[in-house]
């Protein structure tokens, strides 16, 4: 699985950033960076992080 | 097929219900899991109602029901009961009465039946109907008369109401809130100063405040209360659970005296992880998320499945934006006794400014509002350092 951002309904309110910091983080602008692949262990954070955006923006994608 | 034929009750089809099924799943229960929901939909993100316009139905764009849904509903495992309520429950016999009359038993039981919409019952309403907006039929109408009509008034000062206030902004209309004495924007969350600053920022777009009871403007344009909540725990009076807001459980949502009923969401009310000895209930959707989860995993656990003993290790926070301005709140400023500025102007928000709440000198809260973003990097450091053992770090404060 892979984490995907919609960057048009993105409005970096930052809340993935405190459920998975370690796929989600606001620079110093406060603009999103993130990264795509993920561990196992932190599938449970990624998931929160999902659930999390108000503006639902993340998604996860099969990599096949 | 169940071992034994084991079956588990959720009641309530919101975030909290949703992510306490999938925890028992994901802990390798196996049971049939049912979710009871009296609404016609199933889980849905109900920040969503209040952030952002929608088209009219039937034009291009997204609609706000499809735009909402939840990911992940579609679990062979899950059973969806919509539009079925809970009227009764008996937790002796364990055994549901359902609004359709039939009964249901169950193994395990999780309360997620949420609040609802609190109403004035002062004013004298008329024919003209008071709208509150909860679910996502009320959210549709409202969006419906915003787009149609060229006002709305508003009764409130929380979450709900500014946002709405902002929504309604953005559908273009006139938007007049109705203010009692000592209660502006956010002032029971954030405290006087900032509310103050935050009751400029509306009138700065174009809010006007009036002061008065919750009262239909006389011109029968639009008038939505959004004034608090109730819990709705009335369906489980009569078994002798502490019922006084909420329903009482410990700090695994279990529900004392009953091995098999747990609690999550909005109507749990547990242990204030950043003030020992007092019990907190919070309308917060990642509290929803993470009590649902932790609810699920505690039921589970008590199955004899997953790992360990769950507990909670988590602060609820949240985001909202209104007229431009973020409003990100972490922890529980309500159970804090003091405050401090770390950063910024607190009468200008829109420049930036960066609040710790305290009790007894201890972080129980964090409040960060900015125009754009420029403390969040120290935001999210102060919600690290809540985030580490709060519990113990009142106890030892």
């Amino acid at each position: 699985m892979r984490i995907l951002v919609d960057r048009v309904r993105c409005q970096n309110h930052g809340q993935c950033a405190i459920s998975a910091p370690t796929n989600f983080e606001l620079d110093a602008d406060g603009e999103l960076r993130y990264r795509e692949s993920f561990d196992d262990e932190d599938a449970s954070d990624i998931e929160d992080a999902v659930d999390s955006c108000p503006v639902q923006a993340i998604t996860l994608d099969s990599d096949g | 097929m169940a071992d034994g034929g084991r079956t588990i009750g959720v009641v309530g089809s919101g975030i909290a219900g949703l992510r306490a099924a999938k925890a028992l799943l994901t802990c390798g229960v196996d049971a049939e899991v049912v979710i009871f929901g009296d609404e016609a939909h199933r889980t849905y993100n109900r920040p969503g109602l209040t952030k952002r316009p929608y088209p009219p139905p039937g034009a291009p764009g997204t609609a706000m029901a499809e735009d909402l849904e939840v990911a992940g509903l579609d679990d062979d495992a899950l059973t969806w009961r919509l539009g079925t309520g809970v009227d009764t429950a008996d937790l002796r016999d364990k055994v549901l009465h359902l609004s359709t009359g039939e009964t249901f038993d169950y193994d395990g039981l999780v309360i997620a039946s949420g609040v609802r919409a609190r109403t004035s019952t002062g004013g004298s309403g008329g024919s003209h109907p008071r709208r509150t907006l909860r679910g996502l039929d009320d959210a549709q109408h409202i969006h419906d008369e915003l787009r149609a009509s060229g006002k709305v008034t508003i009764a409130g000062a929380g979450f709900v109401a500014c946002e709405l206030a902002s929504l309604a902004g953005k559908y273009g209309c006139e938007v007049v809130m109705l203010e009692s004495p000592r209660r502006g924007p956010f002032r029971g969350l954030l405290g006087k100063r900032i509310s103050i600053a935050l009751r400029r920022w509306f009138a700065r777009h174009g809010v006007t405040f009036l002061p008065g009871d919750p009262e239909p403007s006389p011109d029968r344009s639009l008038f939505v209360e959004a004034i608090g909540s109730v819990p709705n725990t009335e369906w489980l009076r009569g078994n002798g659970l502490d019922l006084s807001d909420g329903v009482r459980v410990d700090a695994r949502m279990r529900v004392p005296g009953h091995e098999d009923v747990f609690a999550a969401g909005d109507v749990a009310r547990y242990p204030d992880p950043w003030a020992a000895g007092r019990l907190t209930r919070i309308e917060l959707w990642k509290n929803a998320i993470d009590t649902g989860d932790l609810a699920g995993r505690s039921l589970a656990a008590s199955l004899g499945r997953g790992a360990g003993k769950p507990r909670l290790g988590y602060f609820p926070n949240t985001t909202s934006e209104v007229f431009g301005l973020r409003i990100q709140v972490a922890g529980n400023p309500k159970a804090s006794d003091a405050a401090e500025v770390v950063r910024g102007d607190p009468d200008h928000p829109d420049r930036g400014v960066l609040v710790r709440f305290l009790r007894g000198g201890v972080a129980v809260g964090v409040a960060y509002l900015d125009e754009g973003a420029r403390f969040n990097s120290t935001y999210i450091e102060l919600l690290r350092s809540l985030k580490a053992d709060p519990a113990g770090a009142v106890a030892a404060g």
